[in-house]
């Protein structure tokens, strides 16, 4: 089957970042396309969009420019003084501007209602330039705090909703304005503030970080180390 | 009449898995739902923070027990965008094979359980009657019968056996007789056509709102497939069509046009195994060594802080995804991922479905949950 080709996409997302040059120059979203490194290094649109514009980006998105797919929403967690085990030095040390990352995957996809009784068949090589599919990866960095919010797009795309929820439960980022915000896949009696993929919860064996170093656990120290005489 | 919560599940034939769905009911009227999710949470994206990009497909395989070679293909595509690593095009044509023969056992899984759930036993027998013949392939393929391994970052395990793909044929070219046969079975029992035509009912638009993909979404009337829109493997060199159905109403596609749509499916993959066996570069017949360039190419194995990578990936349930951040592991090496996240297409599917559900009946509820093929190890992760 005929298929995008590496021209089709890399037309959409040109178009695409002077569209967002044009409307939102000066407000510090920016845009770029970027490549794939493997494969058959088809671009994607990477955009940097500081918390506060987060929600007049997304509706001018979805409303104006037919990105009607929410692909995911997740979150990442760059403490200032991550550890990894005993005596490893920071990741990201120091940044003040990056405690936290929000990224968004949309998409941009060519669906309509077909009329009764047909079928809508699209043919790859005959779309239209504001048809062709896009993929959309939006970061968001948020400063380093203990309680970082972004606003929720769930009223945009109905899509973002568990996608929100997930990303809260489990990395604990507050969604500014979402409904029914809840526990999707820790229990529901979770205490309160326990995010298990920030990074200050290790993966840890019996005490000992890293199970994979020391399987046996023969460098495991006892519990009470340090407070014995 | 008083309204009241009933709690289906967690072990109601209708989960197909472990989850609770509590409707509330006006009589037979569903007039509210709320799926609740998380039993069987395994916290896999936080194991992966400590194993290194290898150790983590085993992991990926284990995701969904209906389809992990798709699950652990998605991953790997993902980790090559991240690590760049390049694939020599025989691995592309052999993992086709291979997610494309997933993907029949995938759907042949879903009718086996889904002909139950609506009042026809008998089908699910001749299920998984063919769908050992292709879980056989893939054994012979991967080394076992459900979570096989066998993708690898920069190509496969091993190349495909001798007598492979004569085997292959034969057993495609049963399959595709016993599909006329399923359709007899189906198209023409009142009792299926009862229960699946006229409830269930979404459109197109609604659905890639909700984030609804794959197969949901084709029966909606659109043929949007990530293996067209988003290329990836050699999709584009084999020979097939994005199957559609064609929905009878306003209100979109029914539980009947969601079955059609995968029994199309089937069909379409079967012809684009038939024709990656023709075309596969140096034959189908040759069997090359562990790690021969033609298979296999050495990937780095380390990411640097700051690199990302992702891939869209068609899953038999809808639009998979795997976003890797690099640069995890002891002292900043970069052999783990800081961060792995994995998009479940079922996650997102399930609310979406319960709330369509609302104005049905409760004896529906199997019928409309059934014909969404969820899955609950790939949603819990």
């Amino acid at each position: 089957m005929d298929s995008i080709s590496s021209e089709q996409n890399q037309n959409a997302t040109k178009e695409f970042v002077s569209f967002i040059e044009e409307r939102f120059g000066g407000t510090g979203i920016t845009a770029e396309p970027v490549a794939h490194r493997s494969g058959k290094k088809f671009e994607f649109l990477r955009v940097l969009c500081p918390p506060k514009h987060w929600l007049g980006l997304a509706k001018w998105l979805c409303f104006e420019r037919g990105v009607n797919h929410c692909s995911m929403i997740t979150g990442v967690h760059y403490p200032e003084n991550y550890q990894y085990g005993e005596s490893q030095p920071a990741i990201s040390p120091g940044n003040p501007e990056k405690g936290w990352e929000v990224t968004v995957h949309l998409m941009r996809m060519p669906v309509k209602n077909p009329p009764v009784g047909k079928a809508y068949v699209l043919r790859p090589s005959k779309l239209a330039p504001e048809e062709i599919p896009l993929e959309i990866e939006v970061n968001i960095y948020l400063p380093q705090t203990d309680t970082p919010e972004v606003d929720s797009v769930q009223s945009i795309w109905e899509g973002a909703d568990w996608n929100e929820k997930e990303t809260w439960d489990l990395v604990g980022i507050k969604f500014k304005n979402h409904d029914n915000m809840m526990r999707v896949l820790n229990p529901h009696d979770s205490p309160a503030g326990f995010h298990p993929l920030q990074k200050q919860h290790k993966i840890r064996y019996n005490d000992h970080f890293e199970m994979y170093d020391d399987p046996q656990g023969f460098g495991r120290k006892p519990i009470d180390v340090g407070k014995t005489k | 009449m008083a309204q009241m919560w009933i709690t289906m599940g967690p072990q109601h034939p209708m989960t197909h898995g472990l989850w609770t769905l509590r409707v509330k009911v006006d009589g037979e009227t569903v007039v509210d739902t709320d799926p609740e999710l998380g039993f069987i949470h395994r916290g896999v994206e936080k194991i992966c923070e400590a194993r290194n990009y290898t150790q983590i497909t085993p992991y990926c395989d284990r995701l969904c027990y209906a389809s992990a070679m798709t699950w652990a293909q998605s991953y790997v595509y993902a980790a090559e965008n991240l690590l760049d690593a390049e694939v020599p095009e025989r691995a592309e044509y052999i993992r086709l094979i291979a997610v494309e023969m997933q993907r029949v056992a995938s759907h042949l899984m879903w009718l086996g359980a889904y002909c139950p759930d609506v009042g026809n036993l008998t089908v699910f027998v001749y299920c998984i009657r063919d769908r050992e013949m292709f879980l056989d392939l893939l054994q012979e393929l991967g080394g076992s019968r459900m979570h096989y391994n066998y993708p690898r970052i920069g190509g496969v395990k091993r190349d495909l056996p001798m007598g492979f793909a004569a085997r292959a044929r034969a057993k495609i070219e049963l399959f595709l007789q016993r599909m006329k046969e399923y359709e007899m079975f189906l198209d023409e029992s009142t009792i299926f056509l009862v229960r699946t035509q006229g409830v269930g009912y979404c459109t197109a638009e609604d659905m890639v709102n909700a984030g609804v993909t794959g197969p949901n979404l084709r029966a909606g009337g659109v043929n949007y497939d990530v293996r067209w829109a988003h290329p990836y493997s050699v999709y584009d060199q084999v020979d097939w069509t994005a199957s559609v159905e064609k929905p009878t109403s306003v209100k979109g596609a029914d539980c009947y046009d969601r079955y059609r749509v995968r029994m199309t499916e089937m069909i379409e993959s079967c012809r684009m195994i038939l024709d990656a066996l023709d075309k596969i570069p140096g034959g189908a017949e040759t069997h090359y060594e562990k790690e021969d360039p033609m298979i296999y190419k050495k990937a780095p194995i380390r990411a640097p802080e700051g690199t990302t990578g992702f891939h869209h990936f068609e899953d038999s349930r809808g639009e998979s995804m795997f976003y890797l951040v690099g640069g995890g592991g002891k002292k900043g090496r970069g052999e783990y991922p800081y961060r792995i996240s994995i998009r479940s297409p079922m996650f997102i599917t399930i609310p979406f479905v319960a709330k369509t559900m609302i104005g049905y009946k409760v004896a529906d509820i199997p019928a409309i949950m059934g014909s969404f093929d969820p899955c609950i190890g790939e949603t819990d992760r």
